[in-house]
């Protein structure tokens, strides 16, 4: 177990720089995600991290170590590739036990250590086959079986689970959570899917055109995004986005926009005093805007805006309705299944004072993160 | 709705056209085949007929002539001599192909299509013209009439094809492998060693029987360097028999021989081939 310091490492390929001077510290034990779009450079950070890339600036320390000019077969961690790489000549057991045979390890202690991780991973009995003899799930565990085995001291894992379909996917994170609560690794894992991240990780690292767009706890991330990037990459669907400004409004202090004048909570009313009369960009999640029926009891922080529906979406549970307000503005909430909403129907909406993200149309940052 | 029928007539005369352009090949390519067995199998009466015509298939079918070349010592030693080239010739060829191979495909390195260039440049112009300098240099380092040079000359020869079929083994294999034993804390020849060329030997199976084919075969640099001194190939002993205008149903049975080898090891070579297509797509 260690912790991975970076500090300000850029990377680039000829001229284009993928990242730029990027600080980020992982504790021992931590499950970090680098989530990001792609391009974005999270990759490349862990394979800069497992030495497959050189740091063309900053450092990287792991352990207390620095690690910049340590070749990648001498850097105690350990990875595991989107294609899981496994190797195809190789049966499951020898698979699992190369990196041991290459570090010289003992016959009998490669035993035992190959049959902990196999039953680690409930890959027992599949030792003999071979990795087109198994199953996808199969490979991905042996995959992971084989990083583990060698008992690093960061674990990588690049979008190890991009390969699985979703039932399958839903199981291996459930079992990457308890591996990482027994083994009490650290872990880097990039991924592109919000949900990885929120479900497993400690902390999310946000990357964007290999900028550090926010790094913290996935309920920060989804609460309180620091950049308008934040906001509209983590949660599902999408966030609302408005242009507006701050004013007051009949001794309210709110926001105008196009589909009408918002009125903040008193918290917030508080901290917008000074900037009144500003440009902001007003972000909205679907899930704090509802149905103005569904509403028991309004706050006065609440604001009721008219939707003229265009599009009612299934997911299962909820359905998404995507409307128009005024002056054409595209709005989407989600409703619960038993709405019986159409195409074409007028629909009051509640927006909810209290959950209004307001962003610096310049900077794009936060206006009201602390 | 069905197809209309009117298509019919076009498509069956375009099939007979198939057909028959089909049937011409094969007959060309069986031709000789046949003529080269039926020779080999001839009594001397269905040869040398007196002014009757030569029958289909001999009178009085013989082995004979088989029975009388494998009682010749010199047929032994030729094809001893032959083997233990050609096998010289992959063993060598493999040696400096395969690592070249390897290089050429994994790393980035300045100049390779320069160097790509230079090794098929060889093989650009004909045999018998390039075989003059060859000779010549040869001659020089007192490398003919030598095993080493006739191996030598064939590896020359064969370098390409080894260097040119093990570029495509090793590129098929997946850059992943590699970069995982590496993490895992293989060295280059230990990644070389137990994760590419276990991945790379069909492919490289295929190479070394083209090399063992391409030299058994050989004539024009075999004769140049060999003459028609002690050393003497299959190919060369075939030469030497035509020269005293023996019996033809000889010369039919040495070219059996010559033929059975290539024969059996191109049916396994295509079988390998595909082998080594296919090898790379395991996931």
């Amino acid at each position: 177990m260690a912790d991975v310091v970076v500090k300000g490492i850029s990377k680039y390929f000829g001229e284009h720089r993928v990242i730029s001077d990027l600080d980020l510290d992982v504790k021992s034990g931590e499950f970090v995600t680098l989530l990001g779009p792609s391009g974005c450079g999270k990759t490349t950070l862990l394979r800069m991290i497992a030495g497959l890339e050189k740091i063309d600036k900053g450092d990287l320390f792991v352990g207390g170590k620095r690690y910049n000019d340590v070749p990648a077969q001498h850097r105690s961690v350990a990875m595991v590739f989107q294609s899981y790489a496994l190797f195809p000549h190789m049966s499951v057991y020898d698979n699992v036990g190369f990196g041991l045979k290459i570090k010289k390890v003992g016959r009998e202690q490669i035993k035992q250590k190959i049959a902990w991780a196999l039953s680690m991973l409930n890959l027992d009995g599949l030792g003999d086959r071979f990795p087109k003899e198994i199953s996808g799930g199969q490979r991905q565990r042996v995959a992971l079986a084989r990083a583990l085995v060698l008992d690093p001291d960061v674990l990588l894992l690049d979008e190890p689970l991009s390969n699985l379909d979703t039932t399958l996917r839903d199981k291996a994170m459930e079992e990457l959570k308890r591996i990482h609560g027994q083994v009490g690794k650290t872990i880097i894992y990039v991924s592109h899917n919000q949900v990885e991240a929120m479900t497993m990780s400690d902390r999310i690292a946000l990357l964007n055109a290999g900028c550090l767009e926010q790094y913290d706890t996935p309920r920060m991330v989804y609460d309180e995004p620091r950049t308008l990037f934040s906001a509209s990459f983590i949660g599902s669907p999408v966030m609302n986005v408005f242009n507006g400004q701050i004013e007051h409004e009949d001794d309210m202090m709110g926001v105008s926009t196009p589909i009408g004048f918002f009125i903040f909570d008193k918290e917030t009313a508080l901290r917008t005093q000074s900037i009144a009369g500003s440009e902001v960009i007003i972000g909205v999640r679907p899930q704090n805007i509802a149905r103005a029926d569904h509403y028991a009891a309004r706050r006065y922080s609440d604001t009721m805006v008219m939707v003229t529906v265009e599009l009612v979406q299934s997911l299962g549970d909820r359905s998404l309705v995507v409307g128009r307000g005024e002056n054409e503005t595209i709005i989407r909430f989600l409703v619960t299944r038993e709405d019986d909403i159409r195409p074409g129907q007028q629909l009051p909406v509640f927006i909810d004072g209290r959950k209004i993200h307001l962003f610096d149309p310049l900077r794009q940052t936060n206006m009201l993160s602390k | 709705m069905d197809k209309p029928h009117k298509g019919l007539p076009v498509d069956s005369l375009k099939y007979y056209v198939w057909l028959s352009a089909l049937l011409i090949a094969v007959f060309m390519v069986i031709s000789p085949l046949y003529l080269l067995i039926k020779y080999a199998v001839s009594d001397s009466s269905s040869i040398n007929t007196g002014g009757s015509p030569i029958p289909l298939w001999p009178y009085h079918p013989t082995v004979r002539t088989f029975l009388y070349l494998f009682s010749d010592r010199q047929f032994y030693s030729v094809i001893i001599n032959s083997i233990c080239i050609a096998l010289g010739t992959v063993f060598l060829s493999m040696i400096l192909g395969v690592p070249a191979a390897y290089v050429l495909a994994r790393y980035r390195l300045p100049g390779r299509k320069l160097i790509v260039l230079g090794l098929i440049s060889v093989r650009l112009f004909p045999d018998i013209s390039s075989i003059i300098p060859i000779a010549e240099f040869f001659i020089r380092l007192n490398l003919h009439n030598t095993y080493a040079g006739v191996i030598l000359a064939h590896t020359l020869l064969a370098l390409p094809y080894v260097i040119f079929i093990g570029m495509s083994a090793f590129e098929t294999i997946p850059g992943d492998l590699e970069q995982q034993a590496t993490v895992m804390g293989a060295n280059r020849f230990q990644i070389f060693y137990s994760i590419l060329l276990p991945l790379a030997i069909p492919g490289l199976a295929a190479a070394a029987l083209y090399t063992f084919l391409l030299s058994w075969d050989e004539f024009i640099f075999s004769y140049f360097l060999l003459g028609l001194g002690k050393i003497s190939t299959l190919t060369l002993y075939l030469k030497q028999k035509l020269t005293y205008s023996p019996p033809q149903n000889l010369l039919a049975t040495i070219s059996v021989c010559l033929s059975l080898p290539v024969i059996m090891f191109s049916l396994l070579l295509q079988k390998y081939m595909t082998a080594g297509i296919t090898s790379g797509s395991v996931k």
